[in-house]
């Protein structure tokens, strides 16, 4: 019997979404170089932990390429992208290292707090910290989406 | 389109000296980035929790700052740690001084 790949299409709303790429392109630039997340890594010798650093950042390259990868043709001419059994998951990573990254340069302002709960005034936000909240609030919902409907794929690899 | 990676640490730890009999723990603080579900998620991928016991950690990392998420040889710890890295989450490794 032949196995057919899960695959959830979304249609997103063009004038919302295309704005924040430029962040979301920013981000991934800066990441390339660093961690989105720092680890404490101190209990180590400085070979292994160059080498465990390298792994991880280039996992994370990998993964944020896969996330701009979403934002192709078909989204910018019909507003849809689709995540399959493939790229749930690099994604759902992706946007965690892209969320890390906003919290740490452009959300600071904010504060945990308001991050956690999301209980931001977003009318009393300065533009570019408006958008940048925005573009936090859209990964998270793209994270949820695939968690919802393809958790049980990514598990199952 | 990238291939679904492998999840093994970096091999080889040239200078560290491995006790075999010691404990080391697997702990996950806390942060204000994660999705609840995301973490729970993580949870039952990488230690292969069940949902009951995934939400329960998740709960711990949320409530209490920290969960100890897997107890035992160095060398599984350490992969644990790299796996949930992966993921984004804020891992540690502890040594396990209650045995």
């Amino acid at each position: 019997m032949k196995r057919v790949d899960k695959r959830v299409e979304v249609k997103l709303s063009l004038p919302v979404v295309a704005p924040l790429l430029d962040i979301i392109r920013d981000l991934s630039s800066e990441l390339e170089k660093s961690l989105a997340a720092p680890q404490a890594l101190h209990d180590m010798d400085q070979e292994f932990r160059g080498a465990w650093i390298g792994e991880l950042l280039q996992g994370q390259r990998e993964d944020l390429r896969g996330l701009l990868s979403l934002f192709n043709g078909q989204f910018f001419s019909e507003g849809v992208v689709a995540f399959d059994e493939k790229n749930a998951e690099p994604i759902v990573r992706a946007c965690t290292a892209v969320r890390l990254h906003l919290r740490e340069r452009r959300l600071k302002a904010l504060g945990d707090e308001a991050l956690e709960t999301g209980d931001v005034d977003m009318g009393g936000l300065d533009e570019p910290v408006r958008k940048a909240f925005m573009c936090y609030l859209f990964l998270a919902t793209v994270q949820e989406l695939i968690i919802q409907h393809l958790d049980s794929t990514i598990i199952g690899r | 389109m990238p291939e679904p990676r492998t999840h093994t640490r970096p091999e080889a730890r040239p200078s560290a000296v491995v006790q075999a009999d010691d404990a080391w723990r697997v702990v996950v603080l806390n942060d204000p980035v994660n999705l609840m579900s995301y973490v729970v998620m993580v949870f039952k991928k990488v230690l292969g929790f069940n949902e009951t016991k995934a939400r329960k950690h998740m709960l711990e990392v949320h409530e209490q700052g920290r969960s100890v998420v897997w107890t035992g040889v160095r060398e599984t710890a350490e992969a644990h740690v790299f796996t949930l890295q992966q993921w984004h989450l804020t891992a540690v490794l502890e040594p396990d001084e209650t045995r």
